[in-house]
């Protein structure tokens, strides 16, 4: 997931945002609500937090704000700060919850 | 009619402070506190992207002191902050934290005379009251005003803990922020704010009287009490004799406290609390041993719970525990 997170980074990078948005996508949304969770606390955990962009952490404000953390488009975003935050960790929360076929179907798409 | 609030020291990232902010809002506490202390982030920072990210949570500094910050510059942050915050700031001021005015040289001078006048440039600032302000303390002239207008009032909460201070929050504070956490503080708090009310002229029922505690809550008492450690060395060293005297703590004890926090020798300082000290400082455990023990502050006749630093052994999850499974205890009362 590490890379597959950098991958992502540099496709946003370079101009291409879809990224992100396909991988939140493909997330069922049974699922979205638990995830968010968990990549919030690898955000409010991570050591590196300086790393997201106050940008994208004011964006991740603002969903949180308006409880849609877990629309596609707030995991979206919350994608984007973990690759920051935190990867290694995001990798870990999204194997543990089995999303393991999402990064493989993500990636034949990418 | 019974509040809630929360404290938060800014030493995290702004974004992570401004989510729990967020998520208490979303609980249902009532006012947000965070603590002004110049090696830490700049309150009035923190308190304005709090204020942008919620809607009626009241905010304010908790506290702020007049030695490091004069009083026209509190009165300036609190009435700019009103603008992005219509109506929901309040603002804690106190004489501060001798061990951080010990790191700068800065000598707490005439603590209640300090307070009293910051109170009253303060409002005079927020009223724009025409004219000099002559104290013994401090003195402003008649050109000091603001050039702009404040729209709505800015209650001033006194942080007090020795019985003048809290004597003059109850005689010209809008509220009190007690700094304790025991039962028998908090009552005595309360005797001497009303004496104080009593002196001023005033009805004590108009006052908002908060415990301001050192407060952490986990699924088991061990977890929750763990984190209050550094918490309690602090108010050790602050406290002044007569509440070490009550609760049996030596004094040379928190004099060897207090220099080893200044003198950052962590392990040292926080080896030295112990378990009586953390009784008489801290409100912690389950969430249901913190429902008896916040039942046990409001029969002594406050009207407002703060829950201060350190919350718990992890922040997100101390502030859903306390929301989720304490907060309702009383609000459905």
């Amino acid at each position: 997931m590490t890379n597959i997170l950098i991958e992502l980074r540099k496709i946003r990078i370079s101009g291409v945002e879809m990224g992100y948005r396909e991988f939140a996508k493909s997330i069922p949304a049974t699922m979205r609500e638990l995830l968010a969770e968990r990549l919030m606390d690898v955000m409010l955990e991570a050591k590196d937090g300086s790393r997201v962009p106050s940008s994208l952490a004011k964006t991740i404000l603002f969903y949180w704000q308006r409880e849609q953390l877990s629309s596609e488009a707030g995991l979206t975003n919350l994608l984007e700060a973990v690759s920051y935050a935190d990867p290694d960790r995001a990798f870990t929360v999204m194997e543990s919850l089995g999303i393991e076929e999402l990064r493989l179907a993500f990636r034949s798409t990418s | 009619m019974r509040s809630f609030g929360i404290e938060f020291v800014p030493m995290e990232l702004f974004w992570k402070t401004t989510y729990y902010a967020v998520q208490a809002e979303h609980l249902g506490y009532d006012s947000i506190w965070i603590t002004d202390h110049f090696n830490n982030r700049n309150v009035y920072v923190s308190l304005a992207v709090t204020a942008n990210y919620t809607e009626k949570i009241r905010l304010g500094p908790g506290v702020t002191n007049p030695y490091l910050i004069h009083p026209v510059m509190t009165a300036q942050s609190v009435a700019s902050l009103n603008e992005i915050a219509s109506g929901r700031v309040i603002c804690g001021i106190g004489a501060g934290d001798r061990t951080t005015l010990d790191m700068v040289g800065t000598e707490m001078e005439a603590p209640l005379r300090t307070v009293r006048e910051s109170v009253e440039i303060i409002r005079r600032q927020i009223a724009r009251e025409k004219g000099e302000y002559n104290g013994k303390m401090f003195r402003t002239s008649a050109g000091a005003r603001f050039n702009f207008k404040v729209n709505d009032a800015i209650p001033i909460y006194i942080g007090a803990q020795g019985p003048k201070m809290l004597r003059l929050a109850g005689e010209i504070g809008d509220g009190t922020l007690i700094n304790a956490s025991h039962p028998d503080d908090i009552e005595r708090a309360v005797k001497q704010i009303r004496r104080g009310a009593e002196r001023g002229g005033r009805s004590f029922e108009e006052l908002d009287i908060a415990a301001y505690t050192s407060f952490s809550v986990a699924s088991s008492e061990k977890k929750a009490r763990k984190p209050v450690v550094p918490v309690v060395a602090y108010i050790v060293a602050g406290s002044p004799p007569t509440v070490l005297e009550r609760h049996d703590i030596p004094q040379e004890k928190a004099d060897g406290i207090r220099k080893d926090l200044a003198d950052r020798n962590w392990g040292e300082a926080f080896g030295a609390v112990d378990e009586a000290m953390i009784d008489a400082f801290a409100i912690c455990g389950t969430p249901e041993q913190c429902i008896e023990k916040i039942e046990g502050l409001f029969k002594t006749g406050i009207t407002h719970f703060v829950t201060g630093s350190p919350l718990g052994p992890n922040v997100r999850s101390a502030i859903n525990l306390f929301g989720l499974e304490v907060l309702p205890h009383f609000k459905s009362e």
